[in-house]
Parts: structure tokens; sequence; C-alpha cells
């Protein structure tokens, strides 16, 4: 699980933190519409827009630019993106469809004119991460294929029975994610030709992981011009919906877009200022941002959100449904119907790890371009470390060497070896001899770590251990939603591995996996290279065509910024910091 | 039998935190809210070096690095979050040959001095402890962040983290390593005490320690052989022995294998399954103390356990036959813990941070029989106490 941001830690902290900066309080009342006080008006209408003067509250968004304690409220998480927030949107859509015309329940970002008597109306496209089927496709016994039409048929047909406003469609990322590994290649490529200050810095740190991202920017911002600067096959999969298809189905709909994810930090993802479409479209300063990505709901989430809607997920049909839509836009269909037959060639016995396989799709790419040249793989010192080299025909050279890095732990030696040398050091340590002279400047010693981060060109660096399908948003071993059979299956595995977190999480990863096995038993070398040109192919067509429909530079919508975020908690400038900290223990009880 | 005041360091600006005997020298660190370790003769109880400047905050923990070869390495954990380690070069390693440290040596000064070496630095806030392990390979920190974090050293002042243990639900206050074992414990704001040992690639949990009704705030172990346990001090005033409980008897796994054969792992894999801690409370010492235990240290030489807190107060436990020397009805115990001596207002009105049990020189630098007790107070006092029949 994520350090950063899991499951486990969400208990700390019901009500932000003692350290919040944020101040909580009641915002001045926002100036009140001009009403007119012979207008006749409903109660309805009077407690709408009282809900709306309530206390102001702290959002993701506040948080992610503190480094406080408050990324872990439960409260802030729970409250603005879950499963209940994704079905309170559809049932406002439901009853404004039937004719309400206030607009007071209105999404942020829907317009805030008032004066508008008519809501506008809503698409819902969920997407869905392939971690998440796994982890169903191990509980309930079921391939990720099936796992695949039973999402479908819940979002799409299930939930929207008994009247109710249900999903307009559902994609799979994985389609999306090649598009990502194809443009991180790209990127990496471009930073081995030549070195600028437009590229990132090498090592080339995969930015898939929104925890490891919110982790560098809160507390090792020198090492951010290594990030790579490409969006998640979330946030890239957002943006592509969102400004393509109100092309297509009028420019009088919003786009409501909920993604499944196997992570709780992808919710914090979607809240970032930087993934909304104030970066790629030319919004009205007074307008609200819309994000990309609405609202991030995790694996177990969606379990949840069935049961809300007394849908009982084991007990759907696993097969197809038969008239699935895919959204109107012409180039994304072209897309989804190429990547279909093309099926990726995927790892050929190399170990392409839980998330999404960044490095050896990468590596691959790259490899394409030395003739004969083969991957080394090493088993690192634990089993969430693995080294990838790429050796020249004669096995002799060295061409370039990756790594990959799952878990906080390994996060750090990896980090450490990237910090610049002198924040590696503490300042002005120094001895001195009770007789003796002034105290002698520390000789720290530079060097013995220093070179050793930089032998990488690249590495697929992962918040958790075991990478994503363990995230923090999947289900656990002890899970109930888990089906008895397969319950009883992973005790008598754990009697053997003597950890039944590692007996589950061993089915997931089988059923990662499974959805390859098909390609890799048939992936023939000369098919391989085929295979992969025409894919690229088709990746390349489906970004000309994105960029042609928006008139949107490629740059504006494949790739992110960073930045590192300044916090005055815990940092300490003088003595009456230090008081102040004290104070602050005190009252959490700490104590030192 | 008293616990007689033979003498104490020179007294320094701030609250004194905790003091550590170094593994093979005549000489003992302390540290200092005021952000320096200094370090002390325990032949004349005289102060020797400084070092100071490195940290940002209070150094709150140190530990002397067993078994470094020619060198002396010392860890310090501070407010600062972060932990430092520093080196000296030895000259002349062997006990005696230890006159050159504070014998007039000006053309020995620069050789002398401590060089900082390395920062591990990661934890979120401030340090509380930092501990080495009895061979020396590991170190190991917790800190207010609610996370121990365990250090492999490398080699060539090279650090790698290799856990990072999320298991307690608040402020990790201490940390100590078994003194045979590569098995680490930890004390929380959480009540418990936690054992932690490597499984496969990674260092989990394996015992959760419960009994305290409140923060745990110091741990050590028992140096014995034949058996393995745990004494802590914690806030709600008791002090408690645990123990490793014996392994259960082979008889019943047997029979149970007849049962069910089909779900048993083979034999081989099976060999490391009883390797699970299982650990129980053993006894509670005599209630003495009227505030917060802060620290508690067994001695490895006599197993005598001494015990100072927020009552100014020094206990000494001694574990006794009973009095009919008839195990005890209650427990079942043939043993228990008696006051042997105690030591009122042993800092005056001032807490007392820390007791820790060291060994005793002569002037000359070799060791003597006999064992120095160390307490450090709040007023900047570190009193030396000796224990006599």
């Amino acid at each position: 699980m994520s350090a950063i941001l899991s499951a486990d830690d969400l208990n700390d902290f019901i009500s932000p933190g003692v350290a919040c900066i944020k101040p909580v309080e009641t915002l001045p009342a926002a100036p009140s519409e001009p009403s007119n006080p012979y207008e006749v008006t409903t109660e309805d209408k009077v407690t709408a827009t009282e809900a709306k003067l309530q206390a102001a509250q702290i959002s993701l968004t506040d948080c992610l630019a503190c480094s406080g304690c408050v990324t872990s409220a439960e409260a802030v998480l729970v409250s603005l993106q879950s499963h209940q927030e994704v079905l309170t949107v559809l049932d406002s859509e439901d009853s404004c469809s039937v004719g309400s015309l206030n607009g007071s329940l209105q999404h942020v970002g829907a317009g805030e004119d008032a004066t508008v008597p008519n809501k506008r109306k809503r698409i819902f496209v969920a997407s869905v991460s392939p971690q998440t089927r796994a982890s169903l496709a191990a509980a309930m016994g079921r391939s990720t294929n099936e796992i695949g039409h039973m999402i479908d048929r819940l979002l799409l047909e299930s939930i929207s029975s008994n009247g109710k406003r249900g999903f307009d469609y559902v994609l799979d990322t994985a389609p999306f994610l090649s598009v990502c590994l194809h443009l991180a290649a790209q990127e990496l490529a471009d930073s081995l030709a030549n070195r600028s200050e437009k590229t990132p810095k090498l090592p080339i740190l995969t930015s898939e992981c929104p925890g490891f991202v919110c982790y560098l920017e809160k507390t090792h911002p020198a090492v951010l011009p290594h990030l790579s600067r490409l969006k998640s096959p979330q946030a890239l999969l957002g943006t592509l919906l969102k400004s393509l298809l109100p092309r297509y189905i009028g420019d009088d709909i919003d786009v409501y877009h909920v993604a499944v994810m196997p992570c709780f930090d992808k919710k914090l993802e979607a809240s970032r200022a930087e993934l909304t479409d104030a970066t790629w479209k030319d919004v009205d300063q007074d307008i609200t941002p819309t994000r990309d990505v609405d609202c991030v709901i995790t694996t177990r989430e969606l379990l949840q959100l069935a049961d809300f809607r007394d849908v009982d997920f084991s007990t759907l049909s696993p097969k197809a449904l038969p008239n699935k839509m895919l959204p109107p836009i012409p180039a994304l269909q072209t897309f989804l119907l190429g990547a279909r037959n093309l099926k990726d060639e995927q790892s050929l016995g190399l170990q392409v790890g839980t998330s999404g396989g960044y490095l050896v799709s990468i590596m691959q790419e790259l490899q394409s371009k030395h003739t004969g040249s083969k991957i080394i793989e090493k088993k690192g010192r634990n089993s969430d470390v693995m080294e990838f080299i790429l050796l020249s025909a004669d096995g002799e050279t060295e061409i370039l060497k990756m790594a990959r890095f799952y878990g906080f732990r390994n996060i750090q030696n990896l980090v450490r070896k990237l910090k610049p040398a002198k924040l590696r050091m503490l300042p002005g340590g120094a001895a001195r001899k009770v007789v003796g002279k002034t105290a002698r400047a520390p000789t720290a010693r530079a060097g013995t770590s220093s070179s050793v981060g930089s032998e990488y060109c690249y590495a697929e660096v992962m918040a958790c251990p075991g990478g994503c399908t363990n995230g923090g948003g999947q289900l656990k071993f002890d899970d109930s939603f888990i089906v008895d059979s397969v319950a009883q299956a992973t005790a008598n595995a754990a009697v053997v591995l003597r950890s039944e977190a590692k007996a589950w999480l061993g089915r997931v990863d089988e059923a990662y996996f499974s959805a390859d096995e098909d390609a890799i038993e048939t992936g023939r070398k000369d098919l391989i290279v085929r295979n992969r040109e025409s894919r690229i192919a088709n990746i390349d067509q489906l970004l000309e065509d994105w960029v042609a429909d928006t008139r949107v530079p490629l740059d504006k919508l494949v790739y992110t910024t960073y930045r590192a975020v300044e916090s005055n908690v815990g940092k300490v400038d003088g003595e009456m910091s230090t008081l102040q900290a004290a104070e602050l223990a005190q009252k959490v009880g700490g104590g030192w | 039998m008293a616990l007689k005041l033979v003498g104490n360091f020179p007294v320094q600006p701030d609250r004194v935190w905790c003091a550590a005997p170094h593994p093979h020298l005549p000489l003992v660190a302390t540290a200092s809210t005021d952000r320096a370790v200094r370090i002390y003769s325990l032949r004349d109880f005289s102060l020797v070096s400084t070092i100071e400047g490195g940290h940002k905050r209070s150094v709150r923990s140190i530990s002397w690095k067993p078994n470094a070869k020619g060198e002396s390495v010392l860890a310090t954990g501070s407010f600062d979050s972060s932990t430092g380690i520093w080196h000296r070069e030895e000259r002349g390693t062997h006990g005696d040959g230890e006159q050159s440290l504070e014998l007039n040596s000006e053309e020995r000064e620069e050789d002398e001095e401590w060089r900082f070496a390395v920062v591990l630095d990661g934890h979120d806030s401030e340090v509380k402890s930092v501990a080495w392990s009895a061979g020396g390979s590991f170190l190991a920190t917790c800190s207010r962040d609610k996370t121990v974090w365990i250090w492999e050293d490398m080699g060539n002042e090279n650090y790698e983290t290799i856990a990072v243990l999320q298991d307690h639900s608040q402020d990790v206050k201490m940390v100590a390593w078994h003194p045979e074992e590569e098995l680490l414990a930890s004390s929380s704001y959480d009540d418990t005490i936690r054992l932690y040992k490597e499984d496969t690639d990674d260092w989990v949990c394996c015992a959760v320690l419960t009994g305290h009704t409140s923060t745990v705030w110091s741990i050590s172990f028992e140096n014995n052989g034949h058996q393995s346990r745990l004494v802590s001090a914690s806030d709600d005033q008791t002090a408690r022995v645990w123990h490793r409980k014996p392994k259960p008897e082979k008889k019943e796994e047997e029979e149970e294998e007849e049962e069910e054969p089909s779900m048993q792992p083979p034999s081989i894999i099976k060999g490391t399954a009883d390797e699970t801690e299982n650990w129980e409370e053993q006894a509670c010492l005599p209630k003495v103390h009227t505030r917060t235990i802060y620290s508690v240290d067994w001695s490895k030489k006599t197993g005598l356990i001494a015990t100072a807190g927020g009552d100014g107060r020094i206990v000494l436990y001694k574990e006794v036959g009973t009095e009919n020397g008839l195990p005890d009805a209650d427990s079942g115990a043939s043993k228990e813990w008696k006051v042997i001596a105690q030591v009122p207002a042993a800092h005056g009105v001032y807490e007392i941070n820390s007791v820790t049990w060291c060994p005793k020189w002569d002037k000359l630098g070799t060791t003597i029989d006999g064992e120095l007790l160390l307490s450090t107070g709040d007023d900047g006092i570190v009193n030396i106490f000796e224990f006599s029949l």
C-alpha cells in the first residue's frame, strides 16, 4: 500500500489534523442572488440555497497544496470522491431530467450562471483499470474478460434499473495505457538523444503512481526534474474524453468521467489543478476549471456502489453485452478497434510487473533499434526490486540499464541517490575537542553512493509493495466480497505460504497476467515486430486525429507538470517554531 | 543494600535525554536538547569531546555501533527528523590503549575529531530512538511519524532502507534489538510493544505485546543465553517483564498430521512455520513509581532492572526465589521481583529521562568489577550511582 495515502492510514484523523494550515472557518456568505422579495419560492429551493452557505470545507486540492496531515483525513476523501458521490450525481441527474429547474445542485464546473433555467445534461463515462478487473476476477473466481463483461452489465444496465440513471459508456484503460507506454518510450528516447531543459533528467522516473508523485512534490522536490512529464492513463483518457466527446455529442452536454482504480491516491491525482481543462483549453478565468476525471472510485467501492443499488455483483451474467456502444468519437473508435485486432505482444516471458509494464515496454521499444540485442533480468535485493539490462548482440556491451522499484522502502534508496549531494548532508556538522580550537567544517565524504542512481536511464517506481495489483483500493484477502470457494482456496494456499495476504496477492497477480497469456503463447518474433509497428501506427493515428480534432498541441494534451509543495508544517525556522511544535505535540498527546 | 551517588559529569546547559556507554572503551555519550552529543570518560568522569552543529533540533537518542573495526561509530537520532552517523578513528583499539583519547595529544587533535559521515533521512517527524543490532549490520530508527525504519549498513558509509514498518498506530517511542538474535522490538504511544523479524525478503511484525494501559516509553532486553525476556516501562506507572513462550510440544502436531494429511504442507516448508514469536507477560514489577516511568534498563551483567521517571525516583529490582521456595499460587512462577533499592528525588525536583547501566573502569582504563548506573535529567545533570550490597 502506498505509504503516502493508504486505507490503513485513514483512521488517523477524522477531522483535519492540528497542524493543518488551512483555516477552517465559515467563509463570508456569498452575495445572495438578486432575489425578488415578492417572488414565490418553494421550500426545496430555500433549503438548497441554505445548504450552499455551509461552512467552508477542506478540499482535496487544498490538501495537495499542503504537506500536513490532511491528506489522510478520511472524512475529506470519502465525502469528495466516493461511490456515494457517484450515486449522488447520478441521482441528481435523474431528478433533473424529470423537470426540476433548480440549478443549485449543479456540479462544480458545470457553469455557475444561476439564471440559466435548464440544467445541462450529462453523459456518464466510466473507465476501468486492468488491476480492478484482476482483483475482481480473483475474488469471483472468473476470468478478467468475464469480469469486464460483468462490470459493463453493472454500470450500463443493472444500476439503471428502477428508473435510475446509469452509465452511458464503459471503457477499459488498457488501450490507453499502451498509448502512454509508447509516449514514455519516446520521452526516454528524446532524453537520451539530447538532454535539454525540456526533457526530464535521467534516470526518468515513472509518473504513473500518484502516491509517488505527491511524495516527491512534498518531500523531495529536488528529484522532480527526473519525473516523467507524461500523464497517467487515467488522466490521458480523461483529457481525451473531455476534449473530444462534447464535439460529437453536443457542446451543451457535460461529460462526467468516473475512473475505477486499484488505488486511493488516484483520487488525489484526479483533484490536481494540473489535470483540468484549464491546461488544454482557453477558458474564462472566472469559470472554475473542469477536472479531466470527475471522480475516482476504488475496486472495492465499485462493489459497494453495486450494493447501494441492491445489485449482487457476483450474480451478474459474465457474457458480453450484445449492444455495448463505444463513445461516438470516430478517432477513438478506430483506435479501439485497431487495438483489439493487434493484441499486445507483451513480455515474452519477461517479468513485466503489475503496474502496467512501463519499464519492459519502454525497453522493448528501445530494443527494436538495436538489432540482435537482448534483455537480461536481474533480481534485486528483494522481490520489489528488479534490474533490466539491454545487452548488445555480442553480449559484451551494456547498452542501457533500467530498474524497477516498488514499495516505500525501495523508493527511499532510489531517491536518496538522486538527491543532490549537498542535500544528503547535515549542514555544518562539526565536532570539537573540549579544549580544542574552533570547530572544523565537516569533511563529509561525497561519492560512494552518488553515482549509483544514475547508472539507470529509467526507473519504474510505484509506491505500493507488489505494485498496482496490491493497491490500497483493491480487495484484501479477508474481504467479505470474496466468494466462499475462492476464500477457501486462498486459505489452503496460505498454509504453504504462511501468509493469506501473500496467497491472495498471488491469485490477483495471476489473474492480471492471464490477460496476456494467449499473446505470449503465439508470440513468434517476426509476428511481434510487425505487431509492434502496426500497434504504434495505430497509436500515432489516434494522437494525430486528436490534435487535428481539438487543434490543441499534443504537448498540452498528453504532458503535465509538477510543483514543489512548500510546507511550513513540521519545518522549523527558529526557537519560536520549536515551541509551536512542542505545543502541537502536546495537543495531539504525543509528547516527546 | 543501597544505591550510592559516586559522582556526576560536568553539568550541561539543557535537558539530557539519554546516555550510552561505548561498547568497549571507557566512554559514555549523552544526548541533549542543546543539539549536542557530549562524550565523557568513565575513568575520571571528565568531558572528552562535544559533537555539535550537525542537528537542527534536540538530539533525542544515541547508539554506538558494536563491532566497528578500528573506529568508533555513533548514530544520533534527532527531533529534526534525521539520523546522523558519526565516525572517529580509534587509536590502539585494545582497551588499555585509550589514553590517547584524553591525554595531551595536541598533534593528534585532527585524528581525534568526530567526522560526520552520513545523514539518514526519510522520517517525516521527530526521530525518537535509534539502535544498532547486536552484530552492527542493522540500524533501527523510530519516529513520531508512527514508523520504524531498518537501515542496512552496506559498507563504505552507504546505508539502505530495508524496511519501513507501519504497524504502530501512534508515535513510536523506542526501538531495541535482541542481544543475540536479529529480532527488533519497538514501543509506542499506542500502548503496545511490537516485535519484528525478517521473513523471506521483508521485515514483518511477528508479535504484539499488549497489557500496558498507556504509552510504553522504554524497553530493554535481558541478556541471558537460555531465555529471551524483555522489560517495558510505561506511562501507566508500571514496568512489566515479558518472555518468549516455550515452543509447543511436537507431539500435538504429529497427531494433527495423521488426522488430516492432505492439509499439511510438505515437511521442508513446515520447518519454518513454528518460528512465529509467541510472547506473553511474565511479571509486573512491584509498583513504586507515582508518575510516568520514562526509562528502564536491564543490566546485562547482574540481571538487575533499574527504572526512573517523572517522579524523580530511581528504583532497582532483583529477581529472587519466592519466600517459601515454592511456585507462586497465582502465577505458577518460582521467582518474583523485589525492590532492593531506591533513590527518591535523584535529580531534585526534575524529571529523570533515562537510567543506563554501564561498566566500571579504573583510572588506568581497565574494566573492574562492579557496575555503574547513570541517570540523566531535565536539570542537565548526569548522576553516577553505584549499587553496593
